[in-house]
C-alpha cells in the first residue's frame, strides 16, 4: 500500500463515519425541551386500571374529550402531551429495546392505518421498563420489556406481537404530562419542616403495613397492589431500627409502640443460640448483619424507656465481639448447625457491627464494645498506600460514616473522616446534575448513564452524607468543605422527596392508600420494600437531628 | 536485506508479537466471561500476528507475505471495531441525549487504546510493504 492509498483509506473511512454518525445522530435524537405539538394522548384512570382513552389533536378538542369517563367517581384523567418523536430503525426487538430511555420515552406503533400509543404511565403500569436480557454469557439491560409492551399493543390491535414486530412503524416520543408525579422539589424546599414531614409519612408507611406480630409487608408493588412472601431479617431489623429512632427523635409514640412490637417478633421468633451468644436470624447459617442491626434497633428502644431489651442488646453485643478478628474484621457468619463462626465477608456488614457496637456501648458502658466498634471502623477505612486505585475503588460505606460519626466524641479517627469526605467526593461525582440530566434525576446518584436512578442506594449514601456533614461541622472544617456537602445532601434530597409517594402517581395504584409515605425503588420501579423508606427516611431524619443541633 | 530493514523486520516481529500478547492477555485472561463476538476475532488477530511475528523474527521466506495478511485483517476488523464503537456511541447519545462525560471519556478511552494496535500499526505496516514491493519492482 502507498501512503497516497493510505490517506485515501483513512479519507474514506473518515467521512464515512461522519455522515453515518450524522445520519444516525439526526433521525434518532429527540428534543425533550420543545413546547408539546400534540398529539394529545388523554387517559382516565379508574381503581389503577386505565378505563378509556382519547387521542386528541388539538387543545380545543383534548378540553371536551372523554368528559363522562372523567367524571366518574374516582376517575382521574390524566394528560400525556406529545413532545418530539423519531422513528425506530428495522423491526428488531433488540433495536426497539435500545432505542427508549427508561422512565422517558413512549412507545407509539402504526398498524394497518392505526396509530397506538404505548405511554410513558402504560408503560410504567405494565412495569416494562428497564429488562435485563442475557445476550451470550452477557446482560444487556434495555430500555423497555419489549415483548410484554408488544405483546399489551398486539391485544389492544388485535394481532398477534411477532405480527406487530414485523410490519408495524415504531416511533419513540417523549411528553410532558399534567400527572402530579414526581413532585417538582428543588434544594431550596428542603427545610426542617419539609423533612419532618417526609419522615412522618415513611414511618407511617411501615406502621400501616405492620402485622399483628410486628413484622411488615416486606415489599408492596405501588402499581398492581401484590405483595411480595420474601423476608429478611436485616432488613426488618433495619425498619425497627429507623420506627424506634422516629419514636425517640419525633416523640412519636405510635412509632416507638410499632417499633417495640417489631422489636419484639426479633427477640421472640428470630432469636438463635450462636454458641454462648444470642444471634438475629433463621435457619443453619446466620449473618452478624441481623444481629448488628437488631441491636442498633435495641439500642434506640432502650433509649425509648423500653427496658425489655437491655439484656437481649448486651447478649447480642457479646454474640458480635466474638465474631471479631484480630485485626478489626468480623467473621461474617455463624453455622447455627456446627456451632461455629464461618471466616466469611460480604458487603456492609462490618460497617453494620461497627456501628452497632458503638451505639451499644452508649447503654452497656462497657470499654469493649467501644474498643471493638474502634478497632472495626479502623479496619474499614485502612487504605493501602502501595495500591494507588484504594482512592479510586470504593465499596458501600454508608453504615462505616455512620459508626465515624457515632465514636466521633468518644474515639475520633480523623483517618476515617478523610475517608468518608473522600467517598463523598466520588458520590458528588456519581450525582446526576440538571442540566443536561433531565430536572427529575437532578441529585440522585447515577448507576449508569442509560439507567433510572435509584432511591435506595442514593438514601444510602445520604446516610453517610449527613454523617460525614455532622463531623465536619464538629471537627471545625473550612466553611466551603462543609457548603459543598450541604449542597450535595439537599439537592440528593430534593431527588428522594420528588419521588416520595406523597400520595404518588395514584392513578396507577390499585391501593394508593397502603402505599402512601412510601419510597419506591425508583422511577420505573414503583416497589416499595421495608427498607426503601428505612434508608431514605432515615438519612432524612438523620438531617433534621444535625439541623436541629 | 539491508541492516535497515533486517532493523526494520525485527521491530515489527516484536511490535505484532506484543500487540498479540496484549489481546491475548486482555481478552482471554482479564475480560470474563467468554464471548463469541470478541473472542473470535480477537483470536483471529492474535493468531495472525503471532504468525506473522514467528515469520520476522526467524526471517522465514514467507515472512512478508504473513506480515501482509496479518496487517490487512488486523487494519480491517480494528477499523470495524473502532467504526462500530464509534457509531454506538453516537447512536446512545442521540436516544440518551447528553449523559455526562464519564461515559464520553470511557468510550474515548476505549477507542484511543485500540486505536495504535488495530488501525495505526497495521497501516504503518501496509506502507512498509508498499514501499519495499515498489522498490523491488524498481
Amino acid at each position: 500500500m502507498t501512503l497516497r492509498t493510505c490517506l485515501r483509506l483513512l479519507a474514506i473511512w473518515t467521512g464515512f463515519l461522519v455522515v453515518c454518525s450524522l445520519v444516525i445522530f439526526l433521525c434518532v435524537r429527540i428534543d425533550r425541551t420543545r413546547a408539546p405539538a400534540g398529539p394529545y394522548v388523554l387517559s382516565v384512570w379508574e381503581r389503577g386500571e386505565r378505563s378509556a382513552r382519547q387521542v386528541a389533536t388539538s387543545e380545543q378538542e383534548l378540553r371536551h374529550a372523554l368528559e363522562a369517563e372523567s367524571a366518574r367517581p374516582g376517575a382521574q384523567r390524566v394528560v400525556e402531551r406529545l413532545v418530539d418523536s423519531a422513528p425506530i430503525w428495522g423491526h428488531s426487538w433488540l433495536m426497539i429495546g435500545l432505542s427508549m430511555v427508561p422512565g422517558q420515552d413512549g412507545l407509539s406503533v402504526g398498524f394497518d392505518g392505526r396509530t397506538l400509543y404505548a405511554t410513558p404511565d402504560d408503560l410504567r403500569k405494565l412495569e416494562a421498563y428497564e429488562h435485563t436480557i442475557p445476550i451470550g454469557p452477557l446482560s444487556l439491560i434495555l430500555g423497555i420489556d419489549v415483548s410484554r409492551v408488544l405483546g399489551a399493543l398486539a391485544r389492544e390491535l388485535a394481532t398477534e406481537p411477532s405480527e406487530l414486530l414485523r410490519r408495524g412503524s415504531f416511533r419513540r416520543f417523549a411528553v410532558v404530562t399534567d400527572a402530579p408525579y414526581p413532585r417538582t422539589v428543588s434544594e431550596t424546599d428542603i427545610t426542617t419542616a419539609t423533612v419532618q414531614d417526609s419522615v412522618r409519612a415513611a414511618a407511617r408507611y411501615l406502621m400501616r403495613n405492620q402485622l399483628r406480630d410486628g413484622s411488615f409487608r416486606y415489599e408492596l408493588n405501588a402499581v398492581s397492589g401484590a405483595e411480595s412472601e420474601d423476608y429478611n431479617y436485616p432488613r426488618h431489623a433495619g425498619a425497627t431500627y429507623f420506627l424506634a429512632r422516629v419514636g425517640n427523635q419525633l416523640r412519636d409514640e405510635r412509632a416507638l409502640r410499632a417499633a417495640e412490637r417489631a422489636g419484639n417478633f426479633m427477640k421472640d421468633r428470630a432469636t438463635l443460640r450462636c454458641g454462648a451468644h444470642s444471634c438475629v436470624g433463621a435457619g443453619d447459617r446466620v449473618d452478624i448483619g441481623a444481629s448488628a442491626l437488631a441491636l442498633l434497633a435495641y439500642v434506640e428502644l432502650l433509649e425509648g424507656k423500653i427496658e425489655a431489651f437491655r439484656a437481649p442488646s448486651l447478649e447480642l453485643a457479646a454474640f458480635l465481639r466474638s465474631q471479631q478478628r484480630p485485626d478489626g474484621e468480623f467473621k461474617h457468619f455463624y453455622s447455627v448447625s456446627e456451632q461455629q463462626a464461618i471466616d466469611a465477608q460480604t458487603e456492609y456488614y462490618t460497617g453494620e457491627a461497627a456501628f452497632a457496637l458503638s451505639r451499644v456501648q452508649r447503654v452497656s458502658l462497657d470499654p469493649k464494645d467501644l474498643e471493638a466498634a474502634r478497632h472495626a471502623l479502623s479496619f474499614l477505612v485502612a487504605r493501602s498506600p502501595w495500591f494507588l486505585g484504594a482512592h479510586y475503588f470504593w465499596g458501600a460505606e454508608h453504615w462505616t460514616c455512620q459508626a465515624l460519626a457515632d465514636l466521633w466524641l468518644r474515639a475520633p479517627d480523623p483517618v476515617a473522616l478523610r475517608f468518608c469526605l473522600d467517598w463523598q467526593a466520588v458520590n458528588r461525582n456519581l450525582q446526576f446534575q440538571s442540566p443536561p440530566a433531565p430536572s427529575t434525576d437532578d441529585g440522585g446518584i447515577s448507576r449508569g448513564p442509560f439507567m433510572a436512578p435509584r432511591l435506595t442506594p442514593t438514601a444510602s449514601r445520604l446516610e453517610a452524607a449527613v454523617a460525614t456533614l455532622e463531623v465536619a461541622r464538629a471537627a471545625s472544617l473550612p466553611p466551603e468543605q462543609i457548603e459543598i456537602l450541604e449542597h450535595q445532601v439537599k439537592r440528593a434530597f430534593a431527588f428522594l422527596l420528588r419521588y416520595q409517594f406523597s400520595p404518588g402517581p395514584t392513578h396507577l395504584m390499585p391501593k394508593p392508600r397502603a402505599v402512601e409515605g412510601g419510597f419506591p425503588g425508583s422511577s420505573v420501579d414503583l416497589h416499595v420494600r421495608i427498607d426503601y423508606p428505612q434508608h431514605a427516611a432515615g438519612a432524612l431524619l438523620r438531617y433534621w437531628e444535625l439541623q436541629k443541633k | 536485506m539491508t541492516g535497515n530493514e533486517s532493523r526494520v523486520r525485527v521491530a515489527f516481529g516484536v511490535l505484532n508479537a506484543l500487540s498479540a500478547a496484549v489481546l491475548l492477555v486482555g481478552v482471554f485472561g482479564v475480560v470474563q466471561p467468554r464471548f463469541w463476538a470478541l473472542d473470535v476475532p480477537a483470536a483471529i488477530i492474535a493468531l495472525v500476528e503471532l504468525v506473522s511475528a514467528l515469520g520476522l523474527l526467524a526471517k522465514l521466506p514467507w515472512a512478508e507475505r504473513a506480515l501482509s495478511v496479518a496487517a490487512w485483517v488486523t487494519f480491517v476488523l480494528g477499523a470495524l471495531i473502532v467504526s462500530l464503537i464509534l457509531l454506538t456511541i453516537v447512536f446512545l447519545r442521540g436516544i440518551h441525549g447528553d449523559f455526562g462525560l464519564a461515559a464520553l471519556a470511557v468510550s474515548s478511552l476505549i477507542i484511543a487504546l485500540l486505536v495504535p494496535y488495530t488501525v495505526v500499526l497495521p497501516a504503518v505496516e501496509l506502507l512498509w510493504l508498499g514501499r519495499r514491493r515498489a522498490e523491488s519492482r524498481s
